[in-house]
Protein backbone atom coordinates (compact mmCIF):
# COMPACT_ATOMS: atom_id res chain seq x y z
CA UNK A 1 0.00 0.00 0.00
CA UNK A 2 1.68 3.08 -1.16
CA UNK A 3 -0.54 6.00 -0.21
CA UNK A 4 1.66 9.06 -1.59
CA UNK A 5 -0.31 11.19 -4.22
CA UNK A 6 0.48 10.88 -7.31
CA UNK A 7 0.47 13.48 -10.00
CA UNK A 8 -2.94 13.06 -11.17
CA UNK A 9 -4.43 12.61 -7.80
CA UNK A 10 -2.77 15.93 -6.89
CA UNK A 11 -4.07 17.50 -9.84
CA UNK A 12 -7.99 16.14 -9.04
CA UNK A 13 -7.78 16.66 -5.86
CA UNK A 14 -7.07 20.51 -5.82
CA UNK A 15 -9.51 21.27 -8.86
CA UNK A 16 -12.19 19.43 -6.82
CA UNK A 17 -11.40 21.70 -3.45
CA UNK A 18 -11.20 24.79 -5.84
CA UNK A 19 -14.72 24.30 -7.60
CA UNK A 20 -16.24 23.00 -4.30
CA UNK A 21 -14.94 26.55 -2.69
CA UNK A 22 -15.66 28.78 -5.33
CA UNK A 23 -18.86 27.40 -6.22
CA UNK A 24 -20.26 25.28 -3.31
CA UNK A 25 -20.71 27.93 -0.14
CA UNK A 26 -23.31 30.22 -1.03
CA UNK A 27 -26.45 30.99 0.86
CA UNK A 28 -25.73 27.80 3.48
CA UNK A 29 -27.15 29.34 6.81
CA UNK A 30 -30.02 30.21 4.43
CA UNK A 31 -30.61 26.76 3.21
CA UNK A 32 -29.84 25.50 6.32
CA UNK A 33 -32.26 27.20 7.32
CA UNK A 34 -35.25 26.28 5.60
CA UNK A 35 -33.98 22.86 5.12
CA UNK A 36 -33.40 23.61 0.92
CA UNK A 37 -31.80 21.33 -1.12
CA UNK A 38 -30.14 22.98 -3.86
CA UNK A 39 -30.71 21.03 -7.51
CA UNK A 40 -28.23 24.05 -9.20
CA UNK A 41 -25.17 22.94 -7.16
CA UNK A 42 -26.27 19.54 -7.30
CA UNK A 43 -25.67 20.07 -11.38
CA UNK A 44 -22.61 21.56 -10.51
CA UNK A 45 -21.02 18.68 -8.91
CA UNK A 46 -22.26 16.39 -11.48
CA UNK A 47 -20.57 18.37 -14.21
CA UNK A 48 -17.62 18.01 -12.32
CA UNK A 49 -17.96 14.03 -12.33
CA UNK A 50 -18.56 13.80 -8.83
CA UNK A 51 -21.53 11.61 -9.35
CA UNK A 52 -19.97 9.22 -10.79
CA UNK A 53 -16.56 8.58 -9.51
CA UNK A 54 -15.80 5.32 -9.76
CA UNK A 55 -18.06 4.23 -12.23
CA UNK A 56 -16.43 2.95 -15.40
CA UNK A 57 -16.59 5.52 -18.43
CA UNK A 58 -18.27 3.86 -20.50
CA UNK A 59 -21.41 4.16 -18.44
CA UNK A 60 -20.10 7.92 -17.64
CA UNK A 61 -18.39 7.65 -14.55
CA UNK A 62 -14.34 8.76 -14.04
CA UNK A 63 -13.58 5.02 -13.41
CA UNK A 64 -11.33 6.05 -10.55
CA UNK A 65 -10.12 2.88 -7.59
CA UNK A 66 -11.35 3.39 -4.65
CA UNK A 67 -8.69 5.22 -3.27
CA UNK A 68 -8.69 8.00 -6.09
CA UNK A 69 -12.35 8.13 -5.52
CA UNK A 70 -11.33 8.52 -1.28
CA UNK A 71 -9.15 11.19 -2.44
CA UNK A 72 -11.85 13.24 -4.54
CA UNK A 73 -14.44 12.41 -1.74
CA UNK A 74 -12.12 14.02 1.11
CA UNK A 75 -11.40 17.30 -1.46
CA UNK A 76 -15.22 17.95 -1.95
CA UNK A 77 -15.58 17.52 1.84
CA UNK A 78 -12.72 19.58 2.18
CA UNK A 79 -14.00 22.73 -0.14
CA UNK A 80 -17.95 22.51 0.38
CA UNK A 81 -19.14 23.66 3.25
CA UNK A 82 -22.45 22.22 2.51
CA UNK A 83 -22.22 19.09 4.58
CA UNK A 84 -25.81 17.75 3.23
CA UNK A 85 -24.89 18.12 0.09
CA UNK A 86 -21.99 16.38 0.07
CA UNK A 87 -24.10 13.78 1.65
CA UNK A 88 -26.84 13.67 -0.43
CA UNK A 89 -24.31 13.33 -3.36
CA UNK A 90 -22.77 10.25 -1.79
CA UNK A 91 -25.75 8.30 -0.49
CA UNK A 92 -26.60 8.78 -4.31
CA UNK A 93 -23.45 7.89 -5.75
CA UNK A 94 -22.75 4.93 -2.63
CA UNK A 95 -25.81 3.35 -1.86
CA UNK A 96 -27.51 3.53 -5.24
CA UNK A 97 -25.41 3.77 -8.32
CA UNK A 98 -22.35 1.37 -6.74
CA UNK A 99 -25.11 -1.57 -6.42
CA UNK A 100 -26.28 -1.27 -9.97
CA UNK A 101 -22.75 -0.83 -11.59
CA UNK A 102 -21.60 -3.90 -9.54
CA UNK A 103 -24.53 -6.23 -9.86
CA UNK A 104 -26.94 -4.65 -12.53
CA UNK A 105 -27.34 -6.62 -15.46
CA UNK A 106 -26.25 -5.24 -18.73
CA UNK A 107 -29.42 -3.31 -18.97
CA UNK A 108 -29.90 -1.54 -16.11
CA UNK A 109 -26.50 -0.49 -16.14
CA UNK A 110 -27.05 0.82 -19.73
CA UNK A 111 -30.63 2.25 -18.69
CA UNK A 112 -29.74 4.07 -15.33
CA UNK A 113 -25.61 4.55 -14.97
CA UNK A 114 -25.31 7.13 -17.54
CA UNK A 115 -28.26 9.51 -15.76
CA UNK A 116 -26.97 8.55 -11.99
CA UNK A 117 -22.79 9.63 -13.36
CA UNK A 118 -24.38 12.55 -14.92
CA UNK A 119 -26.68 13.53 -12.32
CA UNK A 120 -29.51 14.22 -14.04
CA UNK A 121 -30.98 11.24 -12.85
CA UNK A 122 -31.23 11.40 -8.80
CA UNK A 123 -31.66 8.52 -6.73
CA UNK A 124 -32.47 7.16 -3.48
CA UNK A 125 -31.36 3.48 -1.62
CA UNK A 126 -35.01 2.86 0.65
CA UNK A 127 -34.21 -0.05 3.03
CA UNK A 128 -35.06 0.99 6.29
CA UNK A 129 -38.12 0.46 7.82
CA UNK A 130 -40.60 1.96 11.16
CA UNK A 131 -39.72 -1.53 12.55
CA UNK A 132 -36.53 -2.55 10.95
CA UNK A 133 -33.69 -0.10 11.34
CA UNK A 134 -30.91 -1.69 12.47
CA UNK A 135 -31.71 -4.77 11.95
CA UNK A 136 -32.56 -3.80 8.79
CA UNK A 137 -32.95 -7.36 6.93
CA UNK A 138 -35.69 -8.80 9.29
CA UNK A 139 -37.68 -6.27 7.14
CA UNK A 140 -41.55 -6.43 6.58
CA UNK A 141 -41.74 -5.21 3.22
CA UNK A 142 -42.55 -7.50 0.45
CA UNK A 143 -42.40 -8.76 -3.00
CA UNK A 144 -44.16 -11.02 -3.94
CA UNK A 145 -44.14 -12.76 -7.71
CA UNK A 146 -46.78 -11.86 -10.42
CA UNK A 147 -46.36 -12.67 -13.83
CA UNK A 148 -43.18 -11.96 -14.74
CA UNK A 149 -42.35 -9.44 -12.11
CA UNK A 150 -43.13 -8.65 -8.19
CA UNK A 151 -45.47 -6.51 -6.50
CA UNK A 152 -43.96 -4.67 -3.65
CA UNK A 153 -45.48 -3.34 -0.69
CA UNK A 154 -44.49 -2.02 2.28
CA UNK A 155 -43.25 1.45 3.92
CA UNK A 156 -39.71 2.83 4.31
CA UNK A 157 -38.63 5.64 5.91
CA UNK A 158 -35.35 7.88 6.53
CA UNK A 159 -34.42 7.25 2.76
CA UNK A 160 -31.92 10.30 1.80
CA UNK A 161 -33.00 11.79 -1.37
CA UNK A 162 -36.20 10.48 -1.28
CA UNK A 163 -38.14 13.66 -1.69
CA UNK A 164 -36.87 14.19 -4.83
CA UNK A 165 -35.71 11.03 -6.39
CA UNK A 166 -36.52 10.53 -9.89
CA UNK A 167 -35.23 6.82 -8.78
CA UNK A 168 -35.52 4.43 -5.86
CA UNK A 169 -33.12 1.38 -5.18
CA UNK A 170 -34.96 -0.84 -2.54
CA UNK A 171 -35.11 -4.37 -0.84
CA UNK A 172 -38.19 -6.21 -0.23
CA UNK A 173 -38.69 -9.78 1.29
CA UNK A 174 -39.14 -12.36 -2.12
CA UNK A 175 -39.07 -14.93 0.08
CA UNK A 176 -39.45 -14.67 3.91
CA UNK A 177 -38.89 -17.92 5.27
CA UNK A 178 -35.38 -17.76 4.14
CA UNK A 179 -34.76 -13.82 5.50
CA UNK A 180 -31.51 -12.48 4.72
CA UNK A 181 -30.20 -15.93 3.98
CA UNK A 182 -31.46 -15.63 0.32
CA UNK A 183 -35.07 -14.26 1.32
CA UNK A 184 -34.10 -10.29 0.31
CA UNK A 185 -34.00 -9.50 -3.37
CA UNK A 186 -33.25 -5.56 -4.38
CA UNK A 187 -35.16 -3.73 -7.23
CA UNK A 188 -34.30 -0.56 -9.17
CA UNK A 189 -37.47 1.49 -10.00
CA UNK A 190 -38.92 5.12 -11.57
CA UNK A 191 -39.58 7.15 -8.56
CA UNK A 192 -43.06 7.66 -11.18
CA UNK A 193 -43.81 3.96 -10.71
CA UNK A 194 -47.85 3.45 -10.26
CA UNK A 195 -48.06 2.60 -6.48
CA UNK A 196 -44.99 4.85 -5.32
CA UNK A 197 -44.84 7.50 -3.48
CA UNK A 198 -41.86 9.62 -1.55
CA UNK A 199 -43.80 12.88 -0.97
CA UNK A 200 -43.13 12.70 2.94
CA UNK A 201 -39.97 14.77 4.01
CA UNK A 202 -38.50 14.55 7.13
CA UNK A 203 -37.09 17.45 8.97
CA UNK A 204 -34.07 16.96 11.17
CA UNK A 205 -31.66 18.66 12.93
CA UNK A 206 -28.59 18.22 10.88
CA UNK A 207 -27.45 17.70 7.10
CA UNK A 208 -30.71 19.84 6.54
CA UNK A 209 -29.88 20.69 3.10
CA UNK A 210 -30.34 16.69 2.35
CA UNK A 211 -33.76 15.95 1.91
CA UNK A 212 -34.81 12.89 4.11
CA UNK A 213 -38.40 11.14 2.98
CA UNK A 214 -40.45 7.95 3.04
CA UNK A 215 -41.01 5.93 0.49
CA UNK A 216 -43.95 3.95 0.28
CA UNK A 217 -44.49 1.32 -2.00
CA UNK A 218 -48.46 -0.12 -2.47
CA UNK A 219 -48.45 -2.70 -5.09
CA UNK A 220 -46.27 -1.15 -6.86
CA UNK A 221 -45.33 -3.84 -9.74
CA UNK A 222 -41.36 -4.11 -10.36
CA UNK A 223 -40.52 -6.03 -13.87
CA UNK A 224 -38.12 -8.96 -13.65
CA UNK A 225 -35.79 -6.54 -15.29
CA UNK A 226 -35.99 -4.28 -12.28
CA UNK A 227 -34.35 -6.79 -10.25
CA UNK A 228 -30.76 -6.01 -9.15
CA UNK A 229 -28.30 -9.34 -9.35
CA UNK A 230 -30.63 -12.31 -8.87
CA UNK A 231 -33.48 -13.16 -6.68
CA UNK A 232 -32.03 -13.59 -3.04
CA UNK A 233 -29.02 -11.36 -3.63
CA UNK A 234 -30.52 -8.21 -1.77
CA UNK A 235 -28.59 -8.78 1.21
CA UNK A 236 -24.69 -8.90 0.20
CA UNK A 237 -25.50 -6.58 -2.41
CA UNK A 238 -27.07 -3.97 0.11
CA UNK A 239 -23.99 -5.10 2.47
CA UNK A 240 -21.87 -4.26 -0.06
CA UNK A 241 -23.07 -1.03 -1.09
CA UNK A 242 -22.93 -0.34 2.54
CA UNK A 243 -19.51 -0.73 2.64
CA UNK A 244 -18.39 1.91 -0.02
CA UNK A 245 -21.03 4.18 1.63
CA UNK A 246 -18.98 3.51 5.33
CA UNK A 247 -15.63 4.01 3.78
CA UNK A 248 -16.59 6.86 1.38
CA UNK A 249 -18.92 9.67 3.30
CA UNK A 250 -15.54 9.13 5.97
CA UNK A 251 -13.32 10.07 3.16
CA UNK A 252 -15.74 13.18 2.72
CA UNK A 253 -15.74 13.43 6.48
CA UNK A 254 -11.58 13.47 6.34
CA UNK A 255 -11.76 17.31 4.34
CA UNK A 256 -14.17 18.37 6.93
CA UNK A 257 -12.35 17.57 9.79
CA UNK A 258 -9.21 18.88 7.83
CA UNK A 259 -11.34 22.44 6.97
CA UNK A 260 -11.92 22.54 10.91
CA UNK A 261 -8.46 22.05 12.79
CA UNK A 262 -7.20 24.79 9.70
CA UNK A 263 -10.15 27.15 10.81
CA UNK A 264 -9.27 26.65 14.43
CA UNK A 265 -5.71 27.19 13.89
CA UNK A 266 -6.39 30.60 12.33
CA UNK A 267 -8.92 31.51 14.87
CA UNK A 268 -6.47 30.48 17.97
CA UNK A 269 -3.67 32.48 16.29
CA UNK A 270 -5.69 35.91 16.37
CA UNK A 271 -7.84 35.89 18.72
CA UNK A 272 -6.52 37.18 21.81
CA UNK A 273 -7.86 36.48 25.78
CA UNK A 274 -5.72 38.99 27.85
CA UNK A 275 -2.26 39.02 27.10
CA UNK A 276 -1.68 36.36 24.09
CA UNK A 277 -3.81 34.48 21.50
CA UNK A 278 -5.75 31.88 22.86
CA UNK A 279 -3.46 29.26 20.61
CA UNK A 280 -0.64 29.94 23.51
CA UNK A 281 -3.34 28.59 25.98
CA UNK A 282 -2.25 24.49 26.59
CA UNK A 283 -6.16 24.07 27.20
CA UNK A 284 -6.49 25.33 23.63
CA UNK A 285 -3.79 23.71 22.13
CA UNK A 286 -3.70 20.72 23.19
CA UNK A 287 -7.34 20.40 21.68
CA UNK A 288 -6.01 21.26 18.44
CA UNK A 289 -3.07 18.94 18.55
CA UNK A 290 -5.71 16.01 18.92
CA UNK A 291 -8.09 17.20 16.25
CA UNK A 292 -4.04 16.65 14.16
CA UNK A 293 -3.73 13.26 15.36
CA UNK A 294 -7.75 12.42 14.89
CA UNK A 295 -7.35 13.54 11.43
CA UNK A 296 -3.94 11.59 10.27
CA UNK A 297 -5.24 8.65 11.71
CA UNK A 298 -9.10 8.57 10.12
CA UNK A 299 -7.12 9.39 7.11
CA UNK A 300 -4.70 6.44 6.74
CA UNK A 301 -7.94 3.98 8.42
CA UNK A 302 -10.28 5.45 5.40
CA UNK A 303 -7.17 5.06 3.16
CA UNK A 304 -6.43 1.65 4.11
CA UNK A 305 -10.26 0.84 3.46
CA UNK A 306 -10.69 2.88 -0.03
CA UNK A 307 -7.84 0.89 -0.93
CA UNK A 308 -9.69 -2.41 0.39
CA UNK A 309 -12.91 -1.73 -1.56
CA UNK A 310 -12.43 -3.64 -4.54
CA UNK A 311 -9.98 -6.04 -3.34
CA UNK A 312 -10.70 -8.54 -0.06
CA UNK A 313 -14.01 -9.38 1.68
CA UNK A 314 -12.65 -8.08 4.66
CA UNK A 315 -13.23 -4.55 3.16
CA UNK A 316 -16.73 -5.39 5.20
CA UNK A 317 -14.42 -4.94 8.82
CA UNK A 318 -12.35 -2.44 7.57
CA UNK A 319 -15.20 -0.09 6.14
CA UNK A 320 -17.16 -0.96 10.05
CA UNK A 321 -14.00 0.24 11.67
CA UNK A 322 -13.50 3.52 9.33
CA UNK A 323 -17.01 4.35 9.99
CA UNK A 324 -17.17 4.61 13.54
CA UNK A 325 -13.35 6.24 14.11
CA UNK A 326 -13.83 8.82 11.58
CA UNK A 327 -17.68 9.61 12.53
CA UNK A 328 -16.58 10.25 16.24
CA UNK A 329 -13.71 11.62 15.32
CA UNK A 330 -15.59 14.27 13.13
CA UNK A 331 -17.95 14.86 16.48
CA UNK A 332 -15.08 15.57 18.35
CA UNK A 333 -13.59 17.73 16.21
CA UNK A 334 -16.77 19.58 15.58
CA UNK A 335 -17.60 19.66 19.57
CA UNK A 336 -14.19 21.08 19.92
CA UNK A 337 -14.40 23.54 17.43
CA UNK A 338 -17.68 25.13 19.11
CA UNK A 339 -15.52 24.96 21.88
CA UNK A 340 -12.45 26.87 20.76
CA UNK A 341 -14.51 29.33 19.14
CA UNK A 342 -15.92 30.39 22.65
CA UNK A 343 -19.82 31.81 22.10
CA UNK A 344 -19.16 32.80 18.89
CA UNK A 345 -18.76 29.08 18.06
CA UNK A 346 -22.29 28.86 19.06
CA UNK A 347 -23.60 31.49 17.05
CA UNK A 348 -25.14 30.40 13.57
CA UNK A 349 -23.12 32.95 11.35
CA UNK A 350 -19.73 31.18 12.24
CA UNK A 351 -21.02 27.83 10.65
CA UNK A 352 -19.51 25.81 13.28
CA UNK A 353 -22.48 24.81 15.26
CA UNK A 354 -24.00 23.58 11.94
CA UNK A 355 -20.59 21.29 11.30
CA UNK A 356 -21.94 19.91 14.91
CA UNK A 357 -25.04 19.25 13.99
CA UNK A 358 -24.76 17.81 10.79
CA UNK A 359 -22.27 15.10 12.62
CA UNK A 360 -24.20 13.96 15.14
CA UNK A 361 -25.53 12.18 12.07
CA UNK A 362 -22.56 10.42 10.57
CA UNK A 363 -23.36 7.90 14.01
CA UNK A 364 -26.39 6.77 12.79
CA UNK A 365 -26.53 6.42 9.09
CA UNK A 366 -25.04 3.65 7.14
CA UNK A 367 -25.83 1.50 9.88
CA UNK A 368 -25.09 2.61 13.58
CA UNK A 369 -21.75 2.77 15.05
CA UNK A 370 -23.17 0.02 17.83
CA UNK A 371 -24.02 -1.66 15.08
CA UNK A 372 -19.95 -1.04 13.46
CA UNK A 373 -18.89 -2.26 16.50
CA UNK A 374 -21.21 -5.58 16.42
CA UNK A 375 -19.95 -5.86 13.05
CA UNK A 376 -16.20 -5.67 14.11
CA UNK A 377 -16.51 -8.40 17.08
CA UNK A 378 -18.15 -11.08 14.49
CA UNK A 379 -15.10 -10.38 12.55
CA UNK A 380 -13.16 -10.99 15.18
CA UNK A 381 -14.91 -14.21 15.82
CA UNK A 382 -16.17 -12.82 19.45
CA UNK B 1 -6.13 -37.53 -2.67
CA UNK B 2 -6.54 -33.60 -4.32
CA UNK B 3 -7.88 -30.84 -2.03
CA UNK B 4 -10.43 -30.49 -4.24
CA UNK B 5 -12.29 -33.89 -4.23
CA UNK B 6 -15.20 -34.06 -1.91
CA UNK B 7 -13.71 -35.35 1.12
CA UNK B 8 -10.99 -32.90 1.22
CA UNK B 9 -13.36 -30.25 0.89
CA UNK B 10 -15.41 -31.56 3.47
CA UNK B 11 -12.87 -31.89 5.63
CA UNK B 12 -10.92 -28.58 5.01
CA UNK B 13 -14.17 -26.91 5.30
CA UNK B 14 -15.33 -28.81 8.69
CA UNK B 15 -11.93 -27.87 10.01
CA UNK B 16 -12.08 -23.62 9.28
CA UNK B 17 -15.90 -23.76 10.80
CA UNK B 18 -15.10 -25.24 14.03
CA UNK B 19 -11.81 -23.57 14.45
CA UNK B 20 -13.57 -20.24 13.75
CA UNK B 21 -17.03 -20.32 14.85
CA UNK B 22 -17.52 -23.50 17.32
CA UNK B 23 -14.27 -23.37 19.21
CA UNK B 24 -14.39 -26.03 21.59
CA UNK B 25 -17.16 -28.27 20.14
CA UNK B 26 -16.56 -31.95 19.36
CA UNK B 27 -15.97 -32.08 16.20
CA UNK B 28 -18.34 -35.20 15.62
CA UNK B 29 -21.13 -33.20 16.99
CA UNK B 30 -20.60 -31.32 13.08
CA UNK B 31 -22.02 -33.45 10.99
CA UNK B 32 -22.48 -33.17 6.71
CA UNK B 33 -25.91 -32.80 6.72
CA UNK B 34 -26.31 -30.59 10.29
CA UNK B 35 -28.11 -27.19 9.13
CA UNK B 36 -25.32 -23.90 9.57
CA UNK B 37 -28.03 -21.17 9.14
CA UNK B 38 -31.34 -22.15 10.20
CA UNK B 39 -29.20 -24.05 13.05
CA UNK B 40 -27.72 -20.36 14.19
CA UNK B 41 -24.01 -21.95 13.47
CA UNK B 42 -23.53 -19.02 10.76
CA UNK B 43 -25.01 -15.48 10.81
CA UNK B 44 -24.72 -12.87 7.99
CA UNK B 45 -21.04 -11.58 9.64
CA UNK B 46 -20.11 -15.28 9.95
CA UNK B 47 -21.38 -16.20 5.78
CA UNK B 48 -18.98 -13.46 4.69
CA UNK B 49 -16.43 -14.82 6.47
CA UNK B 50 -16.91 -18.48 5.25
CA UNK B 51 -16.96 -16.62 1.69
CA UNK B 52 -13.76 -15.07 2.31
CA UNK B 53 -12.26 -18.34 3.35
CA UNK B 54 -13.72 -20.17 0.36
CA UNK B 55 -12.82 -17.82 -2.39
CA UNK B 56 -9.39 -17.52 -0.70
CA UNK B 57 -9.07 -21.46 -0.45
CA UNK B 58 -10.35 -22.61 -3.42
CA UNK B 59 -9.35 -19.48 -5.89
CA UNK B 60 -13.29 -19.13 -7.07
CA UNK B 61 -16.09 -16.40 -6.50
CA UNK B 62 -19.10 -16.40 -5.03
CA UNK B 63 -22.37 -13.75 -6.11
CA UNK B 64 -24.85 -12.32 -4.04
CA UNK B 65 -27.79 -14.94 -4.07
CA UNK B 66 -25.35 -17.45 -3.36
CA UNK B 67 -25.12 -16.35 -0.04
CA UNK B 68 -28.22 -18.29 0.91
CA UNK B 69 -29.69 -21.56 2.69
CA UNK B 70 -29.77 -23.21 -0.69
CA UNK B 71 -25.54 -22.91 -0.87
CA UNK B 72 -24.54 -22.91 2.61
CA UNK B 73 -26.49 -24.73 4.99
CA UNK B 74 -24.98 -27.50 5.56
CA UNK B 75 -21.74 -28.80 5.07
CA UNK B 76 -22.48 -31.18 2.27
CA UNK B 77 -24.42 -28.16 0.23
CA UNK B 78 -21.20 -25.98 0.91
CA UNK B 79 -18.99 -28.74 -0.24
CA UNK B 80 -21.45 -29.12 -3.80
CA UNK B 81 -21.16 -25.72 -3.95
CA UNK B 82 -17.23 -25.24 -3.69
CA UNK B 83 -17.00 -28.46 -6.40
CA UNK B 84 -19.44 -26.86 -9.09
CA UNK B 85 -17.70 -23.44 -9.09
CA UNK B 86 -14.47 -25.34 -9.45
CA UNK B 87 -16.02 -27.34 -12.29
CA UNK B 88 -16.95 -24.27 -14.12
CA UNK B 89 -13.47 -22.73 -13.91
CA UNK B 90 -11.82 -25.52 -15.73
C1 LIG C 1 -29.25 11.41 8.29
C2 LIG C 1 -29.75 10.03 8.07
C3 LIG C 1 -29.83 9.53 6.79
C4 LIG C 1 -30.31 8.24 6.55
N1 LIG C 1 -30.43 7.80 5.25
C5 LIG C 1 -30.95 6.57 5.02
C6 LIG C 1 -31.14 6.11 3.67
O1 LIG C 1 -30.80 6.79 2.70
N2 LIG C 1 -31.73 4.91 3.47
C7 LIG C 1 -32.12 4.12 4.50
O2 LIG C 1 -32.62 3.04 4.26
N3 LIG C 1 -31.94 4.51 5.81
C8 LIG C 1 -31.37 5.72 6.08
N4 LIG C 1 -31.21 6.15 7.38
C9 LIG C 1 -31.66 5.30 8.48
C10 LIG C 1 -30.53 4.67 9.26
O3 LIG C 1 -29.89 3.68 8.48
C11 LIG C 1 -31.13 4.10 10.57
O4 LIG C 1 -31.58 5.20 11.33
C12 LIG C 1 -30.11 3.30 11.36
O5 LIG C 1 -29.77 2.11 10.70
C13 LIG C 1 -30.64 2.95 12.76
O6 LIG C 1 -31.92 2.40 12.71
P1 LIG C 1 -33.06 2.99 13.67
O7 LIG C 1 -33.10 4.46 13.48
O8 LIG C 1 -34.29 2.22 13.44
O9 LIG C 1 -32.53 2.74 15.15
P2 LIG C 1 -32.72 1.39 16.01
O10 LIG C 1 -32.33 0.23 15.22
O11 LIG C 1 -34.07 1.42 16.62
O12 LIG C 1 -31.64 1.62 17.15
C14 LIG C 1 -31.88 2.41 18.30
C15 LIG C 1 -30.62 2.36 19.18
O13 LIG C 1 -30.39 0.99 19.60
C16 LIG C 1 -29.10 0.58 19.19
N5 LIG C 1 -29.15 -0.82 18.75
C17 LIG C 1 -30.09 -1.40 17.97
N6 LIG C 1 -29.78 -2.68 17.74
C18 LIG C 1 -28.60 -2.92 18.35
C19 LIG C 1 -27.74 -4.05 18.48
N7 LIG C 1 -28.04 -5.20 17.88
N8 LIG C 1 -26.61 -3.92 19.21
C20 LIG C 1 -26.30 -2.74 19.80
N9 LIG C 1 -27.07 -1.63 19.73
C21 LIG C 1 -28.19 -1.72 19.01
C22 LIG C 1 -28.74 1.48 18.02
O14 LIG C 1 -27.34 1.55 17.83
C23 LIG C 1 -29.35 2.79 18.44
O15 LIG C 1 -28.49 3.45 19.34
C24 LIG C 1 -30.70 7.43 7.65
C25 LIG C 1 -30.59 7.93 8.95
C26 LIG C 1 -30.12 9.20 9.17
C27 LIG C 1 -30.00 9.71 10.58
Amino acid sequence: MDFALSEDQRILRDEITRFAENELNDDIAERDRGQTFSREQWDKCAEMGLAGLPVPEQYGGSGLDGLTTAIALEALGYGCRDGGLVFSLCAHLLACTVPIWKHGSDELKERYLPGLCAGTTIAVNAMTETTSGSDAFNMACRAVKDGNGYRINGTKIMSTNGPIADIVITYSQTDPEKGAYGGLTGFVLDAKTEGIRTDQKFEKMGLRTSMLGEVVFEDAYAPEEAMIGKVGGGTAIFTQSMEWERTLIAAAHLGTMRRLLEDCIAYARTRVSGEHTIGKHQAVSHKIVDMKIRLEAARNLTYCSAWNLDRSRTSAMASSMTKVFVSEALVQTALDAVQIHGGHGFLTETGVERILRDSIGGTLYSGTNEVQRNIVAGWLGL
Amino acid sequence: MSDTDRDSIIARVRRFILEEFLPGEDPEDLTDSMPLISGGILDSIKNMRLIGFLEEEYGVAFEAHEISFEFLDTLELITSTVQAKLAEKK
